[in-house]
């Protein structure tokens, strides 16, 4: 897995390229977690290069999702392959976060 | 593959999850199996193996998870046997998917996720292992 960390004005944006397993996710939540602290509150992730997400990436989604609502920011998601999205309507995260098509829409949700 | 069985071997650390991948993408290409269908699988499999690599063992020593699979007319069959505590998937808590986000619990997701994408599950306790047998009809390219 590899995590390209992006800033757009006062957003950030992470495209996660590979895999967001049990072996992975820790990494990517450590990612996250330190952006936060640095400040950032808007966030865009983007999963078009994602192959692969198991309940362990929910988890760090999930956390985030709540991280960021206490700091009165926002979290979205873009780009997702069907097979991918089809795995957050099971588990009804998608009840709860916006996803979109592109990044560009995320942007503008802002 | 056509009727015959091929095993795999993981040790029970999450490290071994690169393996798992790698060995079911090179099955999923052998039996042409479509990239949706090489994933669900992937993804059933790892919430079993991380549910019994974090929570099946009591003491530190290395343990061995044997995964076992093949192909009955179109419909894999996969079988994971782990010498852990006894832990019936099929019991465990269905989280509350309606509930909203500050009272969401994540535990029980991984086994949610699963029950969800196979087409059939069968638990058994046979002497000190448990044995998981999950089918699902293999979706073609």
């Amino acid at each position: 897995m590899e995590i390209i960390e992006k800033r757009q004005n006062d957003i950030s944006i992470f495209k996660v390229n590979g895999r967001l397993d049990s072996n992975t996710s820790p990494r990517f939540e450590e990612k996250i977690l330190e952006a936060i602290k640095n400040g950032s509150n808007k966030m865009i992730i983007d999963f078009e290069a994602l192959d692969y997400i198991s309940s362990a990436g929910l988890r760090v989604i999930n956390k985030t999702t709540k991280q960021l609502k206490h700091i009165e920011g926002m979290l979205i998601l873009c780009s997702m392959q069907d097979y991918i999205k089809e795995v957050f309507v099971i588990t009804g995260f998608d009840s709860f976060l916006p996803i979109v098509s592109t990044c560009d829409e995320a942007l503008m949700k802002f | 593959m056509n009727g015959g069985k091929i095993s795999f071997e993981f040790r029970s650390s999450l490290s071994e999850l690169d393996k798992l991948h790698r060995n079911l993408e090179e099955l999923g290409k052998s039996l042409g199996m479509s990239k949706k269908t090489i994933f669900q699988i992937n993804l059933a499999i790892e919430e079993v193996l991380s549910n019994i690599i974090l929570y099946g063992y009591t003491d530190k020593a290395e343990h061995w998870i044997k995964i076992t699979i093949w192909d009955q007319n179109r419909t894999l069959n996969i079988r994971i046997e782990d010498d852990g505590i006894p832990f019936n998937p099929l019991e465990a808590e269905v989280p509350d998917l309606e509930c909203s986000l500050e009272e969401r619990q994540i535990g029980g997701l991984g086994c949610h996720i699963m029950k969800s994408l196979m087409d059939d599950i069968v638990y058994k306790r046979l002497g000190n292992k448990n044995v998981l047998t999950m089918k699902k009809t293999i979706q073609d390219t």
